[in-house]
């Protein structure tokens, strides 16, 4: 209900916030194909690999975090907790599995 | 701005293939598999069965950061979601003002008010329709816009 009212009294504007959750999940589905490659290359196996795509997503989001949203989250995304650091957390994880094969496969086979 | 991220993003790209390609060529040396001692610490820390000199290891790591700074970088602004400071930045730019449509960086920011149907003027549109129809419902419908 309190979350009603506050969008009353400062509504958002949903064409911006389209825009900047399809401008995140670019981001993310570029640079998780590269975690993939540098991870494939470094022929990292089970979960050392799945752990280097983690630290890449939270390492991408403390960029987007101080180059795209200026250290004020809260004004470019609805929730900053689930849109800049959570979401899309494993969007970019199937992309990653992919180039992560590739790779490991050209490398080390 | 934009001439950093590009430059970024090409050096990332060159470093990174020659990281590949010298991983590639360090798996087709003989002794590769024949001594897992010489891995990198920073390897060996993460994954034990790794055996990638440590230069290959860096050159690496540090080309994909390079290259994720060149896309988060080199990606579009994002815009502010808060009403207030949308339509404030819209009020002030000029280019803004000229665009028609809502949406594409530009038109009325007060559009949803002023075009709600509770303004529509019902009676204009029925008398519009109705002069159309009498005419043979040829052309277009000459309605009073409220």
């Amino acid at each position: 209900m309190s979350d009603e009212r506050e969008l009353v009294i400062q509504p958002i504007v949903t064409e911006s916030v389209q825009h900047n959750a399809r401008i995140v999940s670019n981001i993310r589905a570029l640079t998780a194909s590269l975690f993939g490659v540098a991870a494939g290359t470094l022929g990292l196996e089970s979960y050392p690999g799945f752990l280097f795509y983690f630290i890449g997503t939270a390492l991408v989001s403390v960029l987007v975090y101080f180059f795209k949203a200026e250290s004020k989250p809260q004004a470019y995304f609805y929730r900053p907790i689930g849109d800049l650091w959570g979401g899309d957390m494993f969007g970019g994880l199937m992309s990653f599995v992919l180039t992560w094969t590739l790779f490991y496969g050209l490398c080390k086979a | 701005m934009a001439i950093a991220s590009i430059a970024l993003n090409v050096i990332g790209v060159i470093f990174l293939s020659h990281a590949v390609y010298s991983a590639y060529e360090h798996s087709l040396l003989p002794s590769t598999s024949a001594s897992p001692s010489s891995g990198s610490y920073l390897l060996s820390v993460l994954d034990p069965k790794v055996n990638l000199p440590v230069d290959i290891t860096i050159e690496t790591l540090v080309s994909v950061v390079l290259l994720c700074a060149g896309v988060v970088l080199s990606s579009a602004n994002l815009k502010p979601i808060q009403w207030n400071v949308w339509a404030g930045n819209l009020e002030r730019s000029k280019d803004a003002r000229a665009t028609k449509e809502v949406g594409v960086g530009g038109g009325n920011p007060y559009a949803a008010l002023e075009e709600r149907s509770g303004f529509l003027d019902i009676r204009g549109e029925m008398k519009g329709f109705a002069e159309w129809k009498n005419k043979g419902g040829e052309g277009r419908i000459e309605g009073k816009k409220a």
